[in-house]
């Protein structure tokens, strides 16, 4: 160590270094960050209440401020960029609707399957499982092109077990209509098919996820349980392992173990995993730019990606900035939503006062997680 | 703490201003160069941005460009955009565009509409030998913006020996649509499908104009989409899909028609004058015949295509870039392309010897006498997007209701023309 | 557990109880043997289609549709790697790749360290809200900023260069987060020691505090690596020049079909196998680390 300098400053100088130090640290990434994500908000804001045509600076003085109008055009003007949008927003709704569950679902089964103690090579099914998410998606979409192909592996498992595999990518029949017209509603009933919402049917809403989305729903599903596999598991062990024992001795079978006692320790992760799972599937746009750039039939458009395609294949840049926006809206509005739906509402105070033997809640367990992982983004 | 908001505040209303201030200056010259006639000449290098249909293609203009900058002294390079609409859309924004480039019937109107286009049509030396169609196609408010480099039209390109295979002779080549159908389905066998084409209105567009419909009436602003004439020629198509002599390639893990055909999934195609140099280059081995598409109840119709070399406002050498451009649509040069990739040269002067050099596609220029071009009004290429995708799935579709919501999109369109 | 010592006369509540452990015991296993199972199942399911993939990127395209399932490419032929390496700009892609992410990597480990020593540990004022703001940065979706980025870029004269690819991907609100996290749990006193043998502010940082936060680093290194390897959009909008091209804009335009017009199988997985090899390299070599790190660094 070397020897003091001399006499050091005292308090309040050393103080102020410091506190200069700080700034000077912190400004690179101040700067960065300001000037790549916070102008470009403010810069798109702009570009999407002008009529900038794409040429030269959108700063400059030919371009002028037209209000709403792109808005407008988006949500009410029903002509073909309101059918574009409502189809990306029905797209991707489908797509939000399908994939969070399943996923949540999939990556709590999967980490409660692993977390058991006795099993051996746990660390290998929990890399096998977490591969996937490293990957880059521009490959993991590569593989999807080729295994859901029309004489792609899937379809040869299929055959294998005597069924016709539809040529996936190229499918554009929704799901939802397929269902039905299983049930036997082949047309769409009157109701349905002349009113509609953003320039889409209501039948056309009923559709579902088309085949081709579905191949992206399954592989979103398998690009990221491995994550979220990996945030339950870290919950659950954070869980006493006395507290299951407890529920056992007090002759709870596994589900009344696993939804009276586990589950509701989990609230927290739960609460991450689907607010990060509403974040991530409103703005897929990887997969679709490698795979299928919105086809077929523009049932795999997405509003992230009409967002690129409007401003940079079609030169509409005010209505591109437009749709990016409004999804921004989207993701603020259902993020709040899902936190008020799973906002922990405490116990209620009736129940505090009545010792009841009907519920499982060993006595001694906390009745709350022991450990609060940090406030979700 | 106050203080410290306001000099965030601060720093924050200083770079967006600082930023105005970068994107403000560099245009002040704007005007100067969108005003005809008059063409920058700084000098330089030359870029060249094109949409290669493959290696053929490449070459050629490469060769071609070479050629060029050795007679004229100055350097140009060419490069092959993979994603051309992408890669214009950002130089233009970025105010650093390429000096040359393809721009074609779909884009135009929107490049010409926001300044991009230099429309230099009025100095070209040789702009009486033009086929007239193809000026039109590059005209708007009046102005030619560019010079048409090439064209070609569809014709129905058959697998000789697949044809003999199935027992056909030449007789039997198909001249109205009953034939059409009837062969299609001869040839159709477990391993190959009679006929395949891209499920998009650059191929299905054949047979409505065959039928006497269109997409745009001749004057340019009506939309002529909803008539029986289009829901005809859909419906036959449809047909020859649902009895399986007609299938798209994707349905036949193919790409495009040329690939398709090349390694024998499908034994006859509609395609342009580009599949030669495909064939050529990929499928060396497969026999082929091209001969002109066969007539529709109005008579006979195919649909033709061209690009242009455009010329950017930005370029800051633009006299170099006429003279190249004048130089790649000289009568030689166009020979030169012919010769490499097939296409047909957009000077009437070069019609002859492309016809006697090579026969085989003599069809394809034929054609020309029947062809309709695609629309240009500013648009019209997103709504014929949503029309493609429809026609994706053409087995299973309402036809009249797909000419109708073509023919809302395309009026809307047409309506907003200035 | 009152297993241990079993009354002499049992009640039938201790015996059902007995019942139960003795059930339970062989329903363990029974279970454990299930869940194994259960497992491997997924586990085929979660690898194969990466083993399909590089078996596949060793034949022909032919092969690749005649047998979509196999593992043992009939007729092994390097072919499409000749392809993608020789006659294509792969090449070219994997350079910029290699050039963006170093850059990146270093880059941000070097700027978020120090800006997440500042949020921990230095007393400027204004450090709350700015701690607020970079949290908030982290909130906006990326899709909102493809646009406007491209924007921003086109106008401070970035676009079309190493520059543009590089520097918006320099700062990470995540990283900076990582870091402070980390840096608040070196305990104060050891800064103090340093501060009271006569270091500055940025000799503290650099020599003393850094080397703690090694495991936290490695974490940052590992991360950037990752997300500025299989980054797309950014690169999509920053730059047009075919020649600055990385391997995830490249491959994407080869899968969309921009090499030859046909579905050429065997090509694209080569390159979607050689474009994930240094990621899994990396991944298996500190697996550990990622994967606890990945929990702790998402719960916040």
């Amino acid at each position: 160590m070397s020897t003091a300098r001399g006499p050091q400053p005292s308090g309040s100088r050393l103080e102020g270094r410091r506190a200069a130090a700080g700034w000077l640290f912190i400004t690179p990434v101040l700067v960065i960050l300001g000037v790549f994500l916070l102008v470009p908000v403010l810069m798109a804001a702009w570009v999407s209440v002008s009529d900038w045509t794409g040429r030269g600076s959108p700063l400059s003085g030919s371009t002028s401020f037209v209000g709403a109008d792109n808005y407008r055009a988006l949500v009410l003007g029903g002509g073909l960029p309101t059918q574009d949008f409502g189809m990306s927003l029905r797209n991707n709704a489908w797509y939000v609707f399908l994939v969070v569950p399943v996923q949540t679902a999939l990556s709590l089964l999967l980490a409660v399957l692993v977390n058991r103690r006795l099993l051996r090579a746990r660390g290998f099914f929990r890399t096998a499982f977490y591969f996937p998410s490293v990957t880059s998606s521009v490959a993991i979409t590569v593989v999807f092109l080729f295994l859901f192909s029309a004489s792609g592996a899937v379809n040869r498992l299929v055959g294998n077990l005597g069924a016709n595999g539809p040529n996936w990518f190229s499918d554009a029949r929704g799901v939802g209509h397929l269902l039905l017209g299983g049930v036997g509603v082949d047309r769409a009933p009157s109701a349905l098919a002349d009113h509609g919402f953003v320039g889409i049917s209501w039948w056309d809403w009923l559709a579902g996820p088309s085949v081709a989305m579905t191949v992206f729903i399954v592989m979103a599903v398998f690009t990221t349980s491995g994550t979220f596999m990996l945030l339950f598991l870290a919950a659950l062990q954070s869980i006493s392992d006395e507290i299951d024992e407890a529920a056992m001795m007090d002759g709870a079978s596994p589900w009344q173990r696993f939804s009276r006692v586990t589950l509701p320790m989990l609230r927290p992760t739960l609460f991450t995993v689907t607010t990060l799972g509403l974040i991530g599937t409103w703005q897929v746009f990887d997969q679709i730019y490698t795979g299928s750039q919105g086809g077929p039939a523009k049932t795999t458009l997405t509003p992230a990606y009409l967002s690129y395609s409007a401003s940079f294949l079609s030169g509409q840049w005010g209505r591109g900035a437009a749709i990016a926006f409004i999804l921004f809206a989207i993701i603020i509005v259902l993020t709040a939503l899902q936190r008020f739906v799973l906002r922990d509402r405490g116990t209620p105070r009736r129940r505090r006062l009545v010792p009841s033997s009907s519920s499982v809640v060993p006595a001694g367990a906390a009745p709350g997680p022991a450990t609060e992982p940090g406030g979700a983004p | 703490m106050r203080t410290t908001r306001t000099a965030l505040t601060a720093l924050l209303a200083g770079g967006a201003l600082a930023l105005t201030a970068c994107g403000g200056s560099g245009f002040s010259d704007d005007d100067a160069t969108t005003d005809p006639g008059t063409t920058t000449d700084e000098g330089g290098e030359l870029t060249v941005l094109i949409g290669s249909s493959g290696d053929a293609e490449t070459d050629a203009v490469n060769a071609a460009v070479a050629a060029w900058a050795e007679e004229s002294g100055s350097d140009a390079t060419v490069t092959v955009a993979s994603d051309l609409p992408q890669q214009l859309s950002q130089g233009f924004a970025a105010g650093s565009p390429p000096d040359v480039f393809y721009v074609g019937t779909d884009n135009l109107a929107a490049y010409a509409a926001n300044g991009s286009l230099l429309a230099y049509g009025d100095q070209l030396s040789n702009v009486d030998d033009f086929y007239p169609a193809l000026v039109d196609n590059f005209t708007s408010g009046g102005k030619l913006y560019c010079a048409p480099k090439d064209f070609s039209t569809l014709a129905l390109v058959i697998n000789t020996d697949a044809w003999t295979a199935a027992g056909l002779t030449d007789a039997e080549i198909p001249t109205d649509w009953a034939g059409l159908a009837d062969v299609a389905a001869r040839l159709t066998t477990g391993e190959q499908v009679g006929l395949t084409f891209g499920p998009e209105y650059q191929r299905v567009g054949v047979f409505m104009a065959q039928a006497g419909g269109g997409l745009v009436s001749d004057d340019g602003a009506t939309a002529v989409a909803d008539s029986p004439e289009n829901a005809e020629a859909l419906t036959f198509v449809q047909q020859m899909l649902r009895d399986g002599a007609l299938a798209f390639p994707s349905a036949i893990d193919s790409g495009w028609g040329g690939e398709a055909f090349g390694t024998g999934r499908a034994a006859m195609t509609i395609e342009g004058n580009w599949i030669v140099g495909a064939l050529r280059n990929d499928f060396p081995d497969v026999k082929y015949q091209v001969v002109e598409l066969p007539a529709g109840p109005a008579g006979q119709g195919t649909l033709q295509f061209t690009n242009c070399w455009g010329i950017a406002t930005d370029s800051a050498n633009q006299a170099a870039a006429l003279d190249l451009v004048e130089f790649l649509t000289s009568t030689d040069q166009q020979a030169g392309f012919a010769d490499a990739f097939g296409v047909m040269p957009s000077v009437q002067s070069a019609a002859e010897d492309f016809r006697s050099s090579y026969p085989e596609m003599t069809a394809f220029l034929d054609s020309a006498d029947f062809a309709v071009g695609m629309p240009t009004a500013q648009g019209a290429n997103d709504v014929i997007g949503d029309f493609n995708g429809q026609i994706e799935g053409l087995a299973d579709a309402d036809v009249a209701a797909m000419l109708a919501s073509v023919q809302t999109n395309l009026q809307a369109v047409l309506d907003s023309q200035g | 557990m009152t297993a241990a010592t079993a009354p002499a006369r049992p009640t039938t509540a201790d015996d059902a109880r007995e019942r139960r452990m003795r059930h339970s015991g062989r329903r363990r296993r029974i279970g454990l043997v299930l869940v194994f199972l259960m497992l491997v199942a997924l586990t085929v399911v979660y690898v194969y289609p990466f083993l399909i993939a590089v078996a596949t990127s060793f034949t022909t395209q032919e092969q690749s549709v005649t047998n979509p399932l196999s593992l043992v490419p009939a007729d092994a032929t390097t072919d499409a790697y000749q392809r993608l390496f020789l006659r294509s700009d792969f090449p070219v892609w994997l350079r910029n790749s290699v050039i963006v992410t170093t850059c990146v990597t270093i880059g941000r480990v070097f700027l978020d360290s120090l800006a997440g020593y500042a949020l921990a540990r230095l007393p400027f004022r204004g450090r709350r809200p700015v701690f607020a703001g970079v949290v908030a940065v982290m909130a906006v979706p990326g899709v909102v900023l493809l646009i406007p980025k491209f924007l921003v870029i086109n106008q401070l004269g970035m676009y079309d260069s190493f520059a543009g690819l590089i520097i918006p991907l320099l700062a990470d609100a995540a990283g900076v987060f990582i870091m402070k996290n980390f840096f608040e749990s070196i305990p104060v006193s050891v800064e103090e020691a340093a501060r009271i043998d006569g270091a500055g502010v940025f000799r503290t940082y650099w020599s003393v505090i850094l080397p703690m936060a090694r495991p936290a680093i490695v974490t940052l290194v590992i991360l950037s690596f990752q997300g500025s390897w299989n980054e797309l959009s950014h690169f999509i909008v920053a730059a047009q020049d075919p020649q600055l091209n990385t391997l995830t804009k490249g491959v994407a335009q080869l899968a969309s079909g921009a090499l030859s017009q046909g579905s050429q199988y065997p090509i694209k997985l080569a390159a979607a196998t050689v474009m994930t090899i240094p990621v899994a390299v990396l991944f298996f070599i500190f697996q550990r680390r990622i994967m606890n790190s990945t929990a702790g660094a998402e719960k916040g």
